[in-house]
């Protein structure tokens, strides 16, 4: 999961007014939360799935009614848009009482799915209770690419009659790739499949290790080379970027500070455990809500978290590509199990991205 | 007489529709959907959020208006235009029914 800084407006001006207004004030506008790890796929590149019956990992996820007080306290503090993500929310027997809850609740609602658990019924309650979005990952453009990387057979078909169940009944539905390599010579047939039903498509080429600390998803990665490679054939990619590099600002103006980007100012996360995090990437440390109330989670532990400044000299902390780069304290943490080290892979893309978009002029590497 | 006769009417919220004050905006959230096709939410001056306030189903727009002119420097014809208005849309997206 890359975490480019390309500035996104979902959804149009309102939102980008919104938004400069949330982050005056810094409130908790934009949230996620796990409503479990555990998936009923097996993809090997995972950073988060678990075993369907991994029992323990069911026990530690809250409750019904626990994520119905979390999501009183979201709403209280001035959320409005909340991501339900998983592993694979529909997994839950529970999961359309929380949403439902949180729907009514007001908030605007973004669902991760893999789709291969949508059914009739559950097509027709999102039906009702329209999410806001809607996206789908896709693992690759045929049964044998998906399935090789889902660990599940049959898992192709029911991803593509759950996209279907969805377009007959309208649900705002997206699709999306994550690129490695098993899947990169289907890229280009994905987002063709996605522009025949009319519908938008995105991809990430980067890929980030496990949040149990598992290297794994390491060995699926694409080259650096084959990532710039993909952000230049892609019309869209290639507009953002070229708009990013347009508009470059460097240095950060705050450079001391370990957190460059937006977490913890306008967004949070949460785990199915009730653990809060700036961020779904940056996830330690974290605030216990059974412990404590989301307000003094948001209030009081998160600014602290962002106020952390680097302890050593590091070529990131003086590098002008710095808010070009994918490197964050989140994404170190999970490559290295600390916050503070340089992630060679993300340093070559940044390196490469630059002179490809124009702006190696302004920065050596590692200076 | 057709505004007289609309004045008269009393509206009440459709529960299909969430209002939410967040970060100085006012917004009406669709929650649920109905018949009528919606995807937007929808953002509110201070006056339509009075107004959206005020809807009770037991207030008429005549009594709502009344409120207005007198919370708002706003002159009676301005007020009654801009709450025909505003209700006609809030009965087109489905927001209030007819009491």
């Amino acid at each position: 999961m890359e975490c480019p800084h390309v500035p996104v407006v979902n959804y149009g001006e309102f939102s980008k007014r919104f938004h400069d207004n949330v982050l005056l004030q810094r409130i908790p506008i934009d949230g996620s939360i796990e409503v479990t790890a555990r998936c009923n796929l097996r993809c090997v590149h995972c950073y988060i799935n678990l075993p369907l019956n991994d029992r323990a990992a069911r026990e530690r996820e809250l409750t019904y009614k626990e994520f119905r007080n979390i999501i009183d306290e979201i709403v209280d503090e001035g959320c409005l848009w909340l991501l339900f993500t998983g592993g694979e929310p529909f997994i839950r027997p529970d999961f359309f009482d929380i949403y439902t809850y949180a729907k009514k609740k007001g908030l605007l609602i973004t669902l991760f799915t893999n789709g291969t658990l949508i059914t009739e019924h559950i097509a027709n309650h999102l039906a009702e209770w329209r999410p806001f979005n809607l996206e789908i990952t896709l693992y690759g453009s045929t049964q044998e690419t998906y399935e090789k990387i889902t660990g599940i057979r049959g898992s192709y078909n029911r991803c593509m009659k759950g996209i279907e169940l969805l377009l007959e009944r309208k649900i705002p539905l997206k699709l999306k790739s994550v690129i490695m390599t098993l899947n990169k010579h289907e890229i280009w047939d994905m987002k063709k499949y996605a522009e025949e039903l009319e519908i938008g498509f995105r991809f990430d080429p980067v890929l980030n290790l496990r949040v149990d600390g598992n290297q794994r998803p390491a060995e699926f990665r694409i080259s650096p080379d084959e990532v710039i490679a993909l952000d230049l054939a892609d019309d869209m990619r290639m507009k953002e970027w070229q708009d990013f590099c347009n508009n470059f600002r460097s240095p950060s103006q705050n450079p001391e500070y370990l957190y460059q980007c937006g977490a913890g100012k306008g967004t949070f996360h949460i785990d199915p455990y009730g653990k809060l995090s700036a961020c779904m990437i940056a996830r330690e440390p974290s605030f216990d809500l059974g412990k404590g109330s989301f307000r003094r989670g948001w209030k009081e532990f998160i600014p602290g978290v962002l106020l952390q400044k680097w302890s050593s000299e590091t070529h990131c902390k003086a590098c002008e590509l710095i808010s070009l780069c994918g490197q964050c304290p989140g994404f170190a943490q999970l490559e290295y199990g600390d916050q503070e080290i340089q992630i060679e892979y993300l340093c070559q893309i940044a390196h490469m991205r630059a002179e490809a978009f124009g702006l190696l002029n302004t920065a050596k590497k590692g200076e | 007489m057709e505004t007289n006769a609309y004045l008269e009417r009393r509206f009440t919220k459709d529960p299909s529709m969430v209002f939410r004050k967040v970060a100085e905006e006012f917004i009406l959230v669709p929650v649920r959907q109905k018949a009528s096709e919606f995807e937007s939410i929808y953002t509110m001056n201070d006056v339509a959020s009075r107004i959206w306030e005020l809807i009770d189903g037991k207030k008429n727009l005549k009594d709502i208006k009344e409120i207005i002119i007198r919370e708002f420097e706003v002159s009676p014809e301005e007020a009654e235009k801009d709450l025909i208005d505003f209700s006609k849309q809030l009965e087109k997206i489905g927001a209030v029914r007819t009491v």
